[in-house]
């Protein structure tokens, strides 16, 4: 049986039937503190991460250089 | 109750306090009751209804993309380069947009998680808090070139700044103040379609169509040959249609109106109307202020308010006044979308209810950061004497440098069959998808060189 949170005292049994009819369980606010399980990285998806990663830090000191010269 | 693809991933034993009811859940209930009842009718109209009731994030996104620094790229791009090269390669990278946003609504769909939450649930906290971080400078930076739309093109009527600014901070409270999705949605769908200002703007500029036609067919080469400024309006031109926070936004957005996998067909339809409008207001914008380019005008520091002060004498003062509004329009809007999307990312992050159903009580920290991020941003655009026309200039370049990364995790999450079921990318998405991530790439490692060596492109032969 669902319960009402203590700060949902509003939420009257009618509206729990509306929600658990009309929503997927996944839909739940209380079912989104479930954690998703973490993926394992494979090698080639880490190469690229820590790729792009790199081309980003150093394309930001690039952009940073180019404010640098444009404000002097 | 039904279940989505995620359920094989999350615990089955669904406990009571699992499903503890809250208002958003009601809210969002009894929104899904309209779907249902229009979905369970036959004929046209149930059909209309139905995609009426399930359009919006994908026209939210697009039209909150057309924003002020997005809107002046336009201008600067048809002002200094005319229509030739740029009408079809802006009409390109919304291509480009609709097979990136698609992905989003489609794991919003299938996963009802918002985008951060997601990263950081698969891939951890640390690849979480890069992309995070990615996040919130691209958008703090964005949000405070929308306050300097709204205050440039207030400024073309007279508004002293402090007034646009509290003006545009009272906008975004009153965007939010019923605390019911349905309504935020369909009130802001209302005000940004006011993008599409830019079009009789166009008209009265009036253009030649025989030539947008040519150019359209022919797609001429980039005038004056590949150079440092072609190549930066080139990239502020993609970072007006590709960037990070739409990413962020569209799948939050899709999770809080609460779309379904059977919802994904009319998604579609939802992002390829936004783009399509969007890409109509942008063309619109080139080529309004392609005349300034015909008649050989200087166009290079022109802002949001001297744009329509010199498109003035070429279209009058209502047109200019159309302008100006238009550019307000857009940074409104889009100071919206921008602020609820870093909202939406740090409550999924931070575990903290995130939703625009949320009463004030249970949302105080969804609100406090949405309100803060504003107004934070609002108050720089204040300061005196600030660089801002920097901020403007570069923002969209770093979208678009910023957009590979957060293009990797998209396409890893779209492909990952745990969380997505049979609802992975197909093959001719994941090309799309590659080309579209070789090609940001390899313009932001252009634009490196272009920074790094300068008269690197005089030696390739361009300028």
């Amino acid at each position: 049986m669902p319960s009402k949170d203590k700060g949902h005292s509003s939420i009257t049994s009618s509206d729990q039937e509306l929600v658990l009819s009309s929503l997927e369980r996944d839909q739940l606010a209380g079912v989104k503190k479930h954690l998703i399980p973490r993926r394992h990285l494979r090698g080639l998806e880490k190469f690229v991460l820590w790729s792009l990663r790199i081309y980003l830090l150093f394309m930001m000191l690039v952009v940073v250089y180019q404010v640098w010269i444009g404000t002097h | 109750m039904g279940i989505g693809p995620l359920s094989r991933v999350t615990p089955q034993v669904v406990t009571q306090e699992d499903v503890v009811i809250t208002h958003e859940d009601v809210d969002r209930a009894h929104d899904r009751v309209r779907v249902s009842a229009a979905r369970a009718q036959r004929g046209v109209f149930s059909r209309f209804r139905l995609l009426w009731l399930l359009v919006g994030p994908g026209i939210l996104v697009m039209l909150g993309e057309n924003d002020g620094p997005s809107m002046l790229s336009y201008a600067a791009t048809g002002a200094r380069f005319g229509i030739g090269f740029f009408i079809p390669f802006v009409v390109l990278t919304f291509c480009m947009a609709v097979v990136v946003q698609e992905m989003t609504m489609r794991l919003g769909s299938a996963t009802h998680r918002g985008h951060a939450e997601l990263i950081f649930d698969r891939f951890g906290p640390f690849w979480g808090w890069f992309s995070m971080i990615d996040l919130g400078i691209g958008n703090f930076l964005t949000l405070i070139t929308e306050f300097i739309a709204v205050r440039a093109g207030l400024g073309f009527f007279g508004v002293p700044p402090w007034a646009a600014i509290v003006g545009a901070l009272a906008f975004l409270c009153l965007a939010v103040i019923t605390h019911r999705y349905w309504t935020w949605e369909r009130t802001l769908l209302a005000i940004a379609i006011f993008n599409l200002v830019f079009i009789p703007v166009a008209l009265l500029a009036h253009p030649n169509w025989h030539s947008v036609g040519r150019a359209l067919i022919t797609w001429k080469p980039l005038p004056g040959g590949l150079s440092k400024d072609t190549l930066i309006i080139v990239l502020a031109d993609i970072g007006a249609t590709v960037t990070p926070w739409m990413l962020f936004f569209q799948q939050s957005a899709t999770v809080d109106k609460g779309l379904t996998k059977k919802d994904i067909g009319l998604g579609r339809i939802d992002t390829v109307v936004g783009a399509a409008l969007a890409a109509t207001a942008a063309v619109a914008t080139i080529l309004a202020t392609a005349p300034l380019f015909a008649h050989h005008m200087t166009a290079e520091n022109f802002q949001a308010a001297e744009f329509a002060q010199a498109l003035q004498p070429l279209i009058g003062r209502f047109g200019a006044a159309l302008f100006a509004l238009g550019i307000v329009e857009a940074g409104m809007v889009a100071s919206v979308t921008i602020s609820i999307s870093s909202a939406y990312a740090f409550g999924e992050v931070a575990r903290r209810p995130h939703s625009l159903n949320l009463p004030m009580a249970e949302g105080r920290t969804f609100y406090s950061v949405l309100f803060l991020c504003a107004a934070t941003a609002g108050a720089i655009v204040l300061i005196p004497g600030l660089p801002l026309v920097y901020v403007v200039l570069l923002v969209n370049v770093v979208a678009v440098l910023a957009m590979p990364p957060a293009l990797v995790f998209l396409f890893m999450l779209a492909n990952d069959r745990e969380v997505m079921g049979d609802l992975v990318s197909p093959m001719w998405a994941n090309i799309l998808t590659t080309g579209v991530v070789v090609f940001l790439t390899l313009a932001g490692v252009l634009f490196g060189i272009s920074v790094i060596a300068p008269n690197i492109f005089a030696f390739l032969g361009g300028k």
